[in-house]
């Protein structure tokens, strides 16, 4: 019945409604067929039955319309409730770190014979005179305010909600399956219209609805914490439960609410027996999922962790040690408070290696804190204050992405629905320019949801090369990206994994961890069509990796790939890369001065094959030195290569003397780093030295024809080498990236410089232009990667993603020709793919 | 800080266009003040190229290193350099499917690969490809060894199979590719290094260890055998 009801939107042709308008075609047919033969009787039954009909459907339409409002009541409950959680998380670890410092104070007393900096003694919160007493009394009763302050506010909203439920206790389950059909229903139908629709779905009202929520909670809190006294409170609670018992609403209710949040928030719910042994489940309701993540802790320990995870994890466990060591050591009536900062130190625990790999920046933060840390024993707390402010937006990313999925879309949905009729269908008729049906397809192949809260609209731009991108080609960028939903719906891991980030990021996101190389990876290219990529290692090999097969991960937010074939030639070092423009061969330089050419097997080959000789198709015999540099040209079958034995050379590979040309210069200028074609030019090629100097060179002839001015605009000259020499794929635009942290942009045409910025903390050494040349993509020593608008020359995003070795960290970085991935390459011998 | 002014002075990279004698020619950093998770990779492969045939001090850990990472890191070190043994193999043409069809070393045992789902007789150059591409996935797998820096005693236990499977390289390559072993066993002392190696840590069995490389009587054994 109610099932019809939402269906009825579109046409009431279903259940009752079908008699009438049966009716009608029927009354029509005979229309048309033989003169029509109203009666007064015939006429006044169809009013009724119509009339009938709509007053059913209205008032199906008002039961659903109050399950829904229900159904948003419980769901802001929820979130109020887990914006608790998390308050009162983080008032725990302010109170452990408060109580380290106490320790620290304590033994720097017992040490040195003096105080520490008072300063540093002053309680986070509260303050009372008797230090030790500040220490171990407050807490608890902080946690217990804290705890029953969520309790009491859960109760109130429980109370809201029973005002829609408590008329419908009875058949409750019933709703909550309607409810969820509805949704499903909805969803669907959603998910039909957006296919032609692009709009975005309502992401503003959403995020207008969750900015109100915050404010509530927000003002919510200030009230509280103006009126933390404890008598109060229970006053207020006994009330509340009261008021509770009267209507109904008992504690086994309250008790799967509770449940609900956990098992939202990601915490095994164990088995119920647990609560039944436990005292009235109000008053502990916050112990037990205490208990619970103890033991979801202790699993995760013994699976494998992420390094980094495990090493932020024991730096939690650090904590926990002191403050337990405290407590146990200070006061025997403290032990009740023991398990609750366990509790809230699990809860934490498992937040950390939850988020751990959420994303590859805040993680790496984790463990440069850590190594600092671990540097210097004299750590400061304030460090740890980013670390947990850092964790706080982790939690919240994932909390927003994860646990509450599926309630938010439905909310959304609900929303629009609700909010005012005609807010859907204007949705979902927006301008139907490609880019936003882009990102709905995208949307789609994630699931929808709220998009961009909290994010400026539009920064997922670039990713999908959002509308300028689409200016270029429009219907081409379409193609591709229902290819990517494609291959999301063929690997049910990768879309599972990558939802809840989808959902939520504005640009790119590390998905795919690439580890089989046993030394820094100095070069990746990517497949021109397939989602497969090559690397070189210092180790001595090529790798070939195929995306599409991956490693299932626990529960890390990356996947890891094993690479699928293993090149191995080279003697020494492989220190450049290219791949031809059909894919089908690929070319590396090495220290050992040789250029392999290799037929690339097919990425979907058995990594433990037999060994087929014939993949290394051809060695290339004529520089002298470590080749740096290779660079293939798209549409001649022609490479560049350079060496540091000061030559560039042009090749043919493949045919008999395949050594076409070679070009020098005088030697003061240094030995080539880099080389490119100049891509607007077919005749020309771009080199840059270690000098710092740039030529434009004719192939034909083997001169040069320009200088550009790269070594005039450097500061430091001598020591300011240039690392990579890329050109534009469509403007006749040189761009370098410097040992001085700059890129610079030169004009083919006049050799000047166009622009000049520092891009990085630490040399760059890497530089990749997307396919588009909209968007250029920087790596550099200092960890990270950035991404630039090409136009406003402004970074869009920076992603910290490798380790250093020695000085060295990001070797190369990469754009797929076709598909949404780029790629870095890092001394840590990682290669990581960013979607 | 020291460690600060350390960077500042000396920027340790390869940079392209660095020639090929100039690789990785920089000053020693002292253990202490290399600060990257990787150092012990760092330590490991600065000690070999100061002096690749003291394979003695290329063994001795850092005071307080750990034990389990430092038999990780010079275990992933083994199978890096044996690239280049495969390579040699592999090139020469000596070592293919026909003329080397199983993994020997001495006619006791005929080995198996591992890399597959039921253990197959190999060729010998297949086998040792396999070893070695199986060995970087073990050895980079995020479930056994998802840190450089702390490694769990159950993956440590791993480690004795990768080095009773890798050993089998050398021990085919010493006895079937007798001049080619010596040629790269001079270039890097890979072989000693390793039987010293799994000796000192225990990582294998003695007996198996069949290349008369360790110690003078062995290797008198060894050379009178050839």
């Amino acid at each position: 019945m109610i099932e019809d009801g939402s269906g009825s939107q579109h046409g009431g042709q279903l259940g009752p409604g079908s008699g009438g308008l049966g009716m009608v075609t029927k009354q029509q047919q005979d229309d048309v067929g033989q003169r029509p033969q109203y009666s007064m009787p015939g006429i006044l039954h169809f009013l009724q039955t119509e009339w009938a009909r709509f007053e059913m459907e209205r008032s199906q339409w008002e039961v659903e319309r109050a399950e829904l409002q229900a159904r948003i009541a419980f769901l802001q409950g929820e979130r109020k409730g887990q914006e608790n959680l998390k308050q009162d998380l983080v008032r725990r670890i302010k109170m452990l770190e408060f109580a380290l410092k106490q320790e620290r104070a304590k033994y720097h007393k017992l040490k040195y014979g003096t105080d520490l900096n008072p300063e540093d003694l002053k309680p986070p919160v509260f303050d009372k005179k008797d230090v030790l007493r500040v220490r171990m009394k407050p807490p608890p009763l902080k946690k217990k305010t804290a705890a029953e302050r969520s309790r009491q506010r859960w109760e109130t909203i429980k109370a809201d909600e029973d005002r829609y439920e408590s008329q419908k206790l009875k058949d409750r389950e019933r709703n909550q399956r309607t409810v969820s059909y509805l949704y499903q229903m909805r969803r669907q139908r959603d998910l039909n219209n957006r296919t032609f629709s692009p709009e975005e779905p309502s992401p503003v009202t959403l995020f207008r609805v969750r900015t109100e929520t915050d404010d509530q909670v927000d003002g919510e809190q200030a009230l509280t914490s103006a009126a933390n006294s404890n008598a109060q409170w229970r006053q207020g609670r006994q009330l509340l439960r009261q008021y509770l018992q009267e209507i109904g609403y008992t504690d086994t209710i309250i008790d799967v609410r509770s449940a609900r949040v956990r098992s939202l928030l990601g915490l095994q719910p164990m088995a119920g027996d647990a609560e039944n042994e436990n005292q009235p489940a109000l008053v502990n309701g916050e112990q037990q999922p205490g208990k619970r993540d103890v033991q979801g802790k202790s699993d995760e320990n013994e699976d494998g962790m992420a390094a980094d995870d495990e090493s932020d994890e024991r730096l939690e466990r650090k904590g926990v040690k002191i403050k337990v060591m405290g407590n146990e050591s200070m006061a025997g009536e403290d032990m009740m408070d023991d398990p609750e900062t366990e509790e809230a130190l699990a809860e934490f625990d498992f937040l950390v290696s939850e988020s751990g790999e959420g994303a590859g920046e805040a993680r790496s933060h984790h463990s440069s804190d850590w190594e600092k840390k671990d540097a210097s024993s004299n750590a400061d707390w304030s460090v740890d204050q980013r670390h947990i402010s850092e964790l706080k937006e982790q939690y919240k990313k994932e909390r927003k992405g994860k646990k509450t999925r599926p309630t938010r879309s439905a909310l959304q949905a609900m929303l629009a629905n609700l909010g005012s009729e005609d807010d859907l269908p204007e949705l979902q008729t927006g301008s139907s320019s490609p880019p936003q049906a882009g990102e709905n397809e995208e949307l789609e192949a994630g699931v929808q949801g709220g998009g961009g809260l909290g994010f400026p609209p539009g920064s997922r731009k670039p990713m999908l090369g959002g509308s300028d991108d689409e200016e270029f080609d429009g219907a081409l960028g379409l193609g591709e990206l229902a290819g990517l939903t494609v291959t999301n719906e063929a690997d049910p891991t990768t879309y599972d994994i990558s939802t809840p980030k989808e959902v939520f990021r504005k640009t790119w996101n590390a998905k795919y961890t690439l580890r089989s190389h046993f030394d820094g990876v100095r070069a990746l290219a990517f497949h021109p069509v397939e989602p497969v990529l090559l690397t070189a290692s210092e180790d001595n090999t090529l790798k070939l990796w195929n995306l599409q097969k991956t490693v299932p991960a626990k529960k890390a937010a990356s996947l890891d790939v094993e690479p699928v074939y293993t090149f191995r030639a080279h003697v020494g070092p492989v220190l450049s890369l290219a791949v031809s423009a059909t894919g089908e061969q690929c070319f590396s330089g090495g220290m050992d001065a040789t250029i392999r050419c290799w037929n690339i097997p097919n990425s979907n080959i058995d990594p433990y094959d037999s060994f087929d000789p014939s993949v290394l198709q051809d060695t290339l015999v004529a520089h002298t030195d470590a080749v740096w540099g290779l660079s293939i040209h798209s549409s001649k079958m022609h490479l560049l290569s350079c060496s540091s034995d000061g030559t560039v050379r042009l090749w043919s590979p493949g045919t008999k003397s395949p050594l076409l040309n070679t070009f020098t210069v005088d030697s003061e200028t240094g030995v080539p780093t880099s080389v490119d074609f100049v891509r607007c030019d077919p005749s020309q090629l771009v080199a840059s030295y270690t000098s710092s100097n740039t030529y434009i060179f004719d192939m034909e002839t083997g001169k040069e024809v320009l200088t550009l001015e790269t070594r005039q605009n450097c500061d430091l000259s001598g020591s300011n080498q240039i690392n990579r020499v890329i050109n534009h794929p469509t403007m006749p635009i040189t761009i370098t990236a410097h040992e001085d942290r700059h890129i610079r942009f030169f004009d083919n045409n006049t050799g000047k410089m166009i622009h000049s910025m520092v891009a990085h903390l630490d040399s760059v050494t890497s530089l990749a232009v997307d396919p588009n040349g909209l968007y250029l993509l920087s790596g550099s020593h200092d960890c990270s990667i950035r991404l630039w608008n090409l136009d406003s020359k402004t970074c869009v995003q920076e992603i910290t993603s490798h380790r250093k070795k020695f000085d060295e960290s990001i070797h190369d970085v990469a754009f797929h020709p076709q598909k949404p991935y780029i790629a870095s390459a890092g001394a840590d011998a990682l290669a990581k793919v960013f979607v | 800080m020291k460690m600060a002014n350390a960077t500042a002075t000396i920027v340790r990279r390869n940079r392209p266009g660095t020639k090929s004698k100039d690789w990785c020619s920089w000053q020693d950093e002292s253990f202490e003040e290399m600060d990257s998770t990787l150092a012990v990779q760092q330590f490991i492969q600065q000690a070999i190229r100061k002096d690749v045939s003291k394979v003695e001090e290329i063994l001795t850990p850092p005071e307080g290193q750990d034990e389990g990472v430092w038999k990780y890191e010079h275990l992933r070190q083994f199978c890096m350099e044996l690239n280049g043994l495969a390579v040699k193999l592999q090139a020469s043409s000596e070592c293919n499917p026909d003329t080397c069809t199983q993994m020997t070393a001495t006619e006791q045992w005929i080995f198996l690969c591992a890399a597959h789902k039921t253990p197959k007789e190999c060729p010998a150059i297949d086998y040792t490809r396999h070893t070695l591409d199986g060995a970087a996935c073990l050895l980079n797998s995020n479930k056994y060894f998802p840190s450089r820096v702390s490694i769990k005693e159950s993956s440590v236990a791993k480690l004795g199979s990768v080095c009773r499977r890798v050993y089998r390289i050398f021990s085919h390559a010493y006895f079937h590719h007798r001049a080619l072993f010596d040629e790269y066993e001079n270039e890097t002392h890979l072989c000693r290094r390793f039987t010293l190696f799994v000796t000192k840590y225990n990582l294998m069995p003695r007996d198996n260890l069949i290349v008369p490389i360790l110690g003078d009587q062995q290797a008198a054994e060894g050379e009178s055998e050839a």
